[in-house]
């Protein structure tokens, strides 16, 4: 192993990092200069957190080079090469899954749900309902790449299912599977599942990484969206029937 | 500080260890990566995973404070333009700070081979942001439904799918789910929240929730016009 490997390209991802983090830093100097006037001492812990903040950006940034984007290259043209295409499909409904099983921000969602069902919808329901959501999507992705599915034969339909479901879904829960959309999305599956993707589609004959590549972040996005909506329309059935 | 280190540290861990474990399993039975390879992947997990927890606490400690001093400062200026090209900033820079999308336009540029540019491509999404953040607070202040603003916006995208060249489709749909990420979410929230419990009479439940859907919608419908426009 060499050191060089490992920080190979580290001048561009400090100039990132710094880009990155700059305006934010210029918007709240001039914000404390005109409005704020805070303490010097409470400025000090901030821009203390914001260096951290920065150096951790940096590693994230430069691990993520290095290590999960080569990788998931790797992985991905091995799964592009194998012989039955098919089997991408459940290893996209088991990273699916998995991925979305062990995301932390879902866990708080679930919360969220059950909170908004006043306890008729149980977390567990919810987080099984978002990882098979996510899983189908992933495995729906797969697929994708494989028979070169456009991407927009699937976006759009869901989000024509969305639209529909809006008006069947219970009112509390309609916000939060808006917002649920991103809990999936975490940078982990992101990086990594976007490396495969890509990966798998410049390893398949007569698949395009752009158009073929991308868009499995896109899917993972409206799963949770999907299934936190039909969540809301068993709510609203079940509140019915008790009224009845 | 060492408590958000700890619990940080296991959120991390509990999100990118099974992965790992996956990618390793795979290396030892199907994929047999040269050593070499290998051991740069392992060096290279270990840097992101300290990184995103240095990034997590570091934005906890510093970041994140700075967001929602400006959003609690802004509605007792009770300036309407300032209120909305505040937010409108606030938007744009949480967004261009985030590690996906910094990720994801990394790697769009590096499979286009830099025809379509990551600065540019994270300009973009964060000019997308910024206006529909800006968008959902002019929601709360004139009382708009949630839903309506959601359908339309939908709608948008549906029908600008349609025009879009092709290969700016799934890069756009992509760049709506990098959006919602850890710098993200908290400061539109903080935003929204600080926002509408100082705008008598409109409970921060339902009017605070929702803006980040709304805003993953805006990088959307920024990148299908911006593929329209430019190709």
């Amino acid at each position: 192993m060499s050191f060089a490997a490992i920080f190979g390209g580290f001048g561009d991802t400090f100039i990132g990092v710094i880009k990155a983090l700059l305006p934010i830093l210029v918007l709240f100097i001039i914000f404390q200069l005109f409005f704020l006037k805070l303490p010097k001492k409470y400025i000090y812990n901030l821009m203390v957190g914001t260096a951290i903040a920065g150096l951790g950006l940096l590693l994230f940034l430069q691990g993520v080079h290095v290590g999960f984007l080569p990788a998931g290259e790797a992985i991905g043209k091995y799964l592009g090469n194998i012989e039955s295409y098919w089997l991408l499909i459940p290893f996209g409904f088991f990273i699916g899954f998995l991925t979305t099983w062990t995301e932390p921000a879902v866990r708080v969602l679930c919360d969220q749900v059950e909170k908004a069902s006043a306890s008729s919808i149980r977390k567990t329901t919810v987080l099984v309902a978002i990882c098979v959501g996510v899983a189908v999507f992933v495995a729906l992705g797969m697929a994708k790449i494989i028979y070169g599915i456009p991407l927009l034969y699937i976006v759009v339909p869901g989000y024509i299912i969305a639209l529909l479901m809006m008006w069947f879904s219970d009112k509390s829960f309609l916000s939060i599977a808006f917002d649920a959309g991103g809990v999936a999305t975490g940078p982990m599956a992101v990086t990594f599942l976007l490396a495969i993707a890509v990966g798998i589609s410049s390893a398949m004959e007569g698949r395009d990484p752009i158009l073929h590549g991308f868009g499995l972040i896109a899917l993972i996005a409206l799963a949770p969206i999907l299934s936190v909506m039909t969540l809301g329309f068993l709510a609203r059935i079940r509140k019915r029937k008790k009224e009845l | 500080m060492l408590s958000y280190l700890k619990n940080k540290s296991l959120e991390v861990l509990k999100a990118m260890l099974p992965l790992v474990a996956v990618i390793i399993i795979m290396q030892f039975t199907l994929l047999k990566m040269p050593l070499e390879q290998f051991w740069q992947f392992f060096a290279g997990v270990i840097m992101a995973i300290s990184g995103m927890i240095l990034f997590l606490v570091g934005l906890e400690i510093g970041i994140l404070p700075m967001g929602q001093a400006i959003g609690a400062e802004l509605p007792k200026r009770r300036s309407f333009p300032l209120l909305i090209i505040v937010a409108f900033l606030l938007g744009f820079v949480a967004t261009i700070a985030e590690p996906d999308v910094i990720v994801l336009t990394g790697q769009i540029a590096s499979v286009t081979d830099g025809e379509i540019g990551a600065n540019i491509l994270t300009f973009i999404i964060g000019i997308g942001i910024a206006f529909f953040v800006a968008m959902a607070l002019l929601r709360i202040v004139f009382g708009f439904r949630m839903i309506y603003l959601m359908a339309a916006s939908y709608l948008v995208i549906i029908i600008l799918a349609f025009f879009t060249p092709a290969q700016f489709v799934p890069v756009a749909f992509d760049a709506g789910g990098v959006t919602t990420g850890p710098m993200t979410v908290p400061i539109i929230l903080a935003l929204g929240l600080g926002f509408s419990s100082a705008l008598a009479g409109r409970s921060a439940i339902s009017d605070g929730f929702g803006l980040i859907g709304l805003a993953s919608v805006g990088p959307i419908i920024a990148i299908m016009i911006m593929g329209i426009l430019l190709y």
